[in-house]
Order: structure tokens, then C-alpha cells, then sequence
């Protein structure tokens, strides 16, 4: 929405110059994102254990989790030494780059274990994550697409939050959700996104 | 020992909590199990934005840049402020993120808190050119700061801090020393303003970790707290999410600003400008908002005659933050001693309302109220922002300068006929 204003702004205000500073720029972001693609993969969807896909994720929620592995807010030792290398300007490409990439839509391997996956469902509804992520679970504005990452790095996420080893955006409401999970809750949230199709909503 | 006294009484408050709550599930509303100790150090996501309703389902707060807006986008945005004439608006520092509560040194510092980003800035000027150094980092929500006799206090969720010399110290702090810590450590509402009076005591605001409930006795407060001694009195009761007050300059009495519960409607109830005329009064939260709406659940018996109303209705989901009262001579002589307040803006209604400065001229005795826009046009379309005006502090030369935790940013509102 806000590069879309951004954008409309700068074609009908200034038409020749100045594409909407903050909104970042794709094809900077391709030509950056080759430090990226080692772990992240050459289209933004990860085959690496531990590692997520960042193909189709949004704007907002990439920015926001470069500014915190670049303050040190959010550590990893993979992350720290790339990222103090990136400018804001950096991160606003890499963010457009990213969220301009196809998801991955089709279910990562392993058949779904249903009772897991029941379960991992009631929660999410019982946790109100679609307020958030919204119900096609593939977020807006700095709250992640969730639906179709992958399980591995969804369980590593919901146990960093639940530690507090990395911040939510704004008022905490992730370090708030995850807080009160066990493992058997994270893995079966895990499994139910990961797997998640928007018609079972 | 203070601290030990005010868990015991937030014990003692859950089984009223718990009564209401498993009413309130028999009629098909949600219920929450808020018997296990653990339920009050991370109360769940849902209690404290509150409980979704039909009328207000999928509104949920807004998260802002994650970098601050560049200086030309700014200058671009600011065109499109709306002012009373003879006023300007200019970009007076950028690259802030995050910025809320500003104080100046003695020396011309500006010192500038910060919310989710943990750093405490400081605004340099020399030869014409302003510099943002970040100067503290890491603490948890560190919104309010003030100066006084020479020291940066600093309020973070649990903590009041005091840098002694700082300004002569900003690129090597001293080790803070902690003034006060007689505090819950609730992040939900517990980021804070300080304001410090002519004694050099400050009023610091506890707000409630949620939405609407009964409040552990710990919060829903403002305290009047002297960083001397560590000594608090508890200057006013039933206060919801309150980040802003002044001193009126007429009579050294608080004022402050105190946003009011979530999910009733789109037009209720209405944010709030409050006056304390005695010590420990009540201004009705839970029970009562806006002077005159008893609460659908947890008005409990109450009567809103029981308490304080407002001095001010400032309009539902408008999120009054920071305020000032105008004592300098810039601005025409009918602004002096008027209140301007920076309204940070709604999430929870479907065409944001708010995301401005408001003037409020009254009395000192809170009569003859009367509220007009003063800076208006932050909002872009039904539910976007592209700055917040959270904090307002005048300059030495009567100009007014506003921080946005959106953009990151510092603006000058400045008057010339």
C-alpha cells in the first residue's frame, strides 16, 4: 500500500524524477540480495535446514529484520558480519527485492502429520494469528508471511520468540504469543502453517 | 519492600478479574484462565490489545517504516501539512528512529527517547549544522527522558535512570545510576513519559497491561516520584494509557492526556485531556470512560457522578501523546498558555482519526474549554500514516518542535506575520 502511494505520489506529482525515496528499489535489491542467495537460495526459497525462504515475504516484515540483526537487537552469527555492510537505503532494496520474488506455494516434503496439524490449527486460532498474518496467513505491513515457510524455521522462529532471543516489531505482540507455547504447541503450529492452504480458512 | 507490598495487592485483585471474565465467557465472549502466576508476566497477545468485537474485527495497530524516511521524502510529505496562517513546518532533524519523548540540556542538547528501537539520541548543533548521535542503546522502551541539574533521566519500562553530566559526555556516558525501580515490569502500556516539576520531582504514568480489565494495584496510576529519595506518592487513580502531561505554568498543576479503551465503537469512547485538582483522584477507569459511558463489563456497579471526567473529550482513537502548554512569545499572544497536544493517531477504527496537533485553549481552573486542529495531514488515505506526532517540546525561541515515531523524525513549527 505504501509503495503504491509512494508510486502514485511520484507519477502524478513529479513525473519525470524522484520514484518515492522509501519505497526501495527492485533491481538495486537483485544486484545486492547475491550476498543473500548462498543460504537463502537464488530465488528467496531456502533449502537449507534452519534457513528461511524469503520469496513473496513482505516489504515491512524484511526491513525490519535487517534494522534488527544490524543493531544487534536481533543476534546471529551468520547474519551480524553481512548485515553491518548494509545502508538504509540497502535495506529498502533488499526489502522491495524479496517481496517482489514469487512464494513458494507448494508444501515443503513430508506428508503432514493431521493430528499435529488439527492441533497446530486450534491454536492459531485460539492465538488470533490471523489478526496479524491475516487469514491467508501470508501477512501485511511488518507481519510475516508465515504460510508455506518452512517448518523447520518456523519451530527455530517460535523458540527464539518464546526466549526472547529476537524482538517483535512494535509492542512485543510475537515475544507475547510465543511466550506461553510448549515445544509440542510449536511444532504443531510449525506443521499446520507450514502446510497451510487459504481454503481451509 | 515497596515493590513486595504492590505484588501482593495485584494477587489479591484476580479473583474479582476472575469472576467477571468466566461471567463474561458464559455470554459467548472469549475467556481468559488468569489464575497461574505466569498468565501476568506475558499476558497473552489478545487481553492486551482486548477483546475483538464484530464491529472492529481485523483493525490491528500499524507497524511504520522499519527505516526512517529520508530527508527528501520528508520535505515532499510535510508540504502537505495543514497549518493556520503564518505558520511553517520544516524538517529540523532526521534519522531518529523511532523518536518520542525530547528534553533539552542546559546546553542546547536535544536528548530524544525512543520506543521499540532501545536508544536514546542526542541532537547536536555546531557552525549551523545539526548532528543525531545515538548515545544509549539496549534498554527496553526507553520513551520518556528529562534534564535536570546537569543530569539525562531516562524512563524505561522498570526503570528510572540518571546520567549525571551528560552533555559534556555524550559520546562516553557514565554508568547510569537507577533512581527508582519501584516499578512492574508489564511492557503493554508500561512505556512511559516523564515530567519533571519545579521541586524536581517527576509524574510518571502506570498504565494498565491490557486493554481493559481491573488493574493490578501497581498501575493505573500516575505517580509523583522524587529521584532524591526514591519516594512516590500516587497522585491519581483509574488512569488508562496515559504518555504525555505538563505543568500548567499559571498554578503548577498536572495536566495530562490518557487514551482510553479500545474496541467499542469507531466514535467512543473519546481520548481524554485531564486536570488534577487534588491528590488520588479518580478518573474512572475501569469503570467509566469519557466522564459519562460506564464500561459494558466492568462498570461493575459504578456510577460515573463517582468520578473525575475530563477536562476535554478529544475525539475516540485519537491517541493523545505528548503535551505542552506555550509559554514563549513566537506565536501571537493568543497561543500563550494554550495546550498543544501531539495526537499520535488511531489503529483501532476504520478511518483513522488523530495523527495531528490539537490546541486546546481553557482556564486554569479547567472552564471554558475549547479544542481546534493546529496541524493537521499526516494520514494518507483510510488507514496509513506517513508521520505520527508524538511529542511536542517549544524551543528557546518559542518555536515548537515535534518528534514522529513513524518517519523518525524531528519537526519545527515556527510563526512569522
Amino acid at each position: 500500500m505504501k509503495t503504491f502511494l509512494s508510486v502514485m505520489a511520484a507519477v502524478v506529482l513529479l513525473p519525470v524524477a524522484h520514484a518515492g525515496a522509501a519505497s526501495g528499489d527492485i533491481e538495486a535489491g537483485r544486484a545486492r540480495a547475491k550476498i543473500c542467495a548462498g543460504c537463502h537460495g537464488a530465488n528467496g526459497i531456502s533449502a537449507s535446514p534452519g534457513i528461511p525462504s524469503l520469496a513473496g515475504q513482505r516489504d515491512q516484515f524484511l526491513q525490519w529484520q535487517l534494522v534488527f540483526f544490524r543493531s544487534g537487537r536481533r543476534p546471529n552469527l551468520l547474519m551480524g558480519p553481512i548485515i553491518t555492510q548494509l545502508s538504509d537505503a540497502d535495506i529498502r532494496n533488499l526489502g522491495a527485492y524479496y517481496a517482489s520474488l514469487p512464494a513458494n506455494t507448494a508444501p515443503a516434503g513430508a506428508k503432514p502429520d493431521e493430528a499435529a496439524r488439527a492441533k497446530g490449527q486450534q491454536i492459531v486460532a485460539d492465538h488470533h494469528c490471523a489478526n496479524c498474518h491475516t487469514d491467508s496467513l501470508r501477512g501485511e505491513r511488518a507481519a510475516a508471511s508465515i504460510a508455506d515457510q518452512r517448518e523447520d524455521y518456523l519451530i527455530k522462529a517460535l523458540t527464539d520468540y518464546r526466549s526472547g532471543a529476537r524482538p517483535s516489531v512494535g509492542v512485543a505482540a510475537m515475544t507475547e504469543a510465543a511466550s506461553g507455547l510448549n515445544d509440542e504447541e510449536i511444532v504443531a503450529i510449525a506443521k499446520y502453517v507450514a502446510t497451510f492452504q487459504p481454503a481451509e480458512k | 519492600m515497596h515493590r513486595q507490598s504492590m505484588r501482593w495487592r495485584a494477587v489479591a485483585a484476580l479473583p474479582l478479574l476472575l469472576a467477571t471474565t468466566v461471567g463474561a465467557a458464559a455470554q459467548g465472549l472469549k475467556s481468559y484462565d488468569s489464575s497461574k502466576p505466569s498468565f501476568w508476566a506475558h499476558p497473552p497477545p489478545d487481553w492486551f490489545l482486548g477483546d475483538e468485537t464484530e464491529g472492529q474485527k481485523g483493525l490491528a495497530p500499524p507497524s511504520g517504516p522499519a527505516t526512517p524516511t529520508p530527508v527528501d521524502e520528508l520535505q515532499t510529505d510535510l508540504k502537505k501539512i495543514k497549518l493556520p496562517p503564518g505558520f511553517r513546518i520544516e524538517v529540523w532533524a532526521s534519522g531518529i528512529p523511532e523518536a518520542r519523548q525530547m528534553a533539552w540540556g542546559a546546553n542546547g542538547t536535544l536528548f530524544v527517547g525512543s520506543f521499540g528501537a532501545t536508544n536514546v539520541y542526542a541532537v547536536t548543533e555546531s557552525g549551523g549544522k545539526r548532528e543525531v548521535k545515538t548515545i544509549i542503546k539496549g534498554l527496553n522502551m526507553p520513551t520518556g527522558v528529562a534534564f535536570r541539574d546537569g543530569s539525562l533521566y531516562v524512563i524505561a519500562i522498570n526503570k528510572l535512570l540518571r546520567y549525571d553530566n551528560a552533555e559534556a559526555n555524550l559520546d562516553n556516558l557514565p554508568e547510569p545510576v537507577v533512581v527508582y525501580d519501584d516499578m512492574p515490569p508489564y511492557i503493554a502500556h508500561g512505556w512511559k513519559y516523564l515530567v519533571s516539576d519545579k521541586n524536581g520531582w517527576f509524574y510518571i504514568p502506570f498504565g494498565p497491561p491490557f486493554n481493559i480489565g481491573i488493574p493490578p494495584t501497581s498501575v493505573s496510576q500516575v505517580r509523583h516520584v522524587d529521584p532524591k529519595t526514591g519516594l512516590a506518592e500516587i497522585v491519581a487513580l483509574g488512569v488508562r494509557n496515559s504518555v504525555g502531561g505538563d505543568i500548567d505554568p499559571r498554578t503548577g498543576d498536572y495536566w495530562f492526556t490518557e487514551n482510553a479503551r479500545d474496541w467499542i465503537s469507531d466514535d467512543l469512547p473519546s481520548d481524554k485531556l485531564n486536570h488534577i485538582t487534588r491528590l488520588g483522584e479518580h478518573f474512572g477507569y475501569p469503570y467509566c470512560h469519557q466522564g459519562d459511558l460506564p464500561d459494558p463489563k466492568f462498570a461493575l456497579g459504578h456510577k460515573c457522578s463517582e468520578f473525575t471526567p475530563p477536562v476535554v473529550k478529544l475525539g475516540a482513537h485519537v491517541a493523545p501523546l505528548g503535551m505542552k502548554f506555550y509559554t514563549g512569545s513566537m506565536f501571537p499572544p493568543a497561543y500563550k498558555d494554550n495546550i498543544f497536544i501531539a495526537e499520535h493517531g488511531s489503529w483501532n477504527r476504520h478511518q483513522y482519526q488523530g495523527g495531528r496537533i490539537e490546541r486546546v485553549i481553557v482556564d486554569p481552573d479547567g472552564k471554558n474549554a475549547r479544542q481546534e486542529v493546529f496541524a493537521s495531514g499526516w494520514i494518507t488515505g483510510q488507514r496509513d500514516y506517513f508521520g505520527r506526532p508524538d511529542d511536542i517540546l517549544q524551543a528557546p525561541d518559542g518555536s515548537l518542535l515535534v518528534s514522529d515515531d513513524w518517519a523518525g523524525a524531528i519537526y519545527r513549527i515556527s510563526y512569522a506575520k
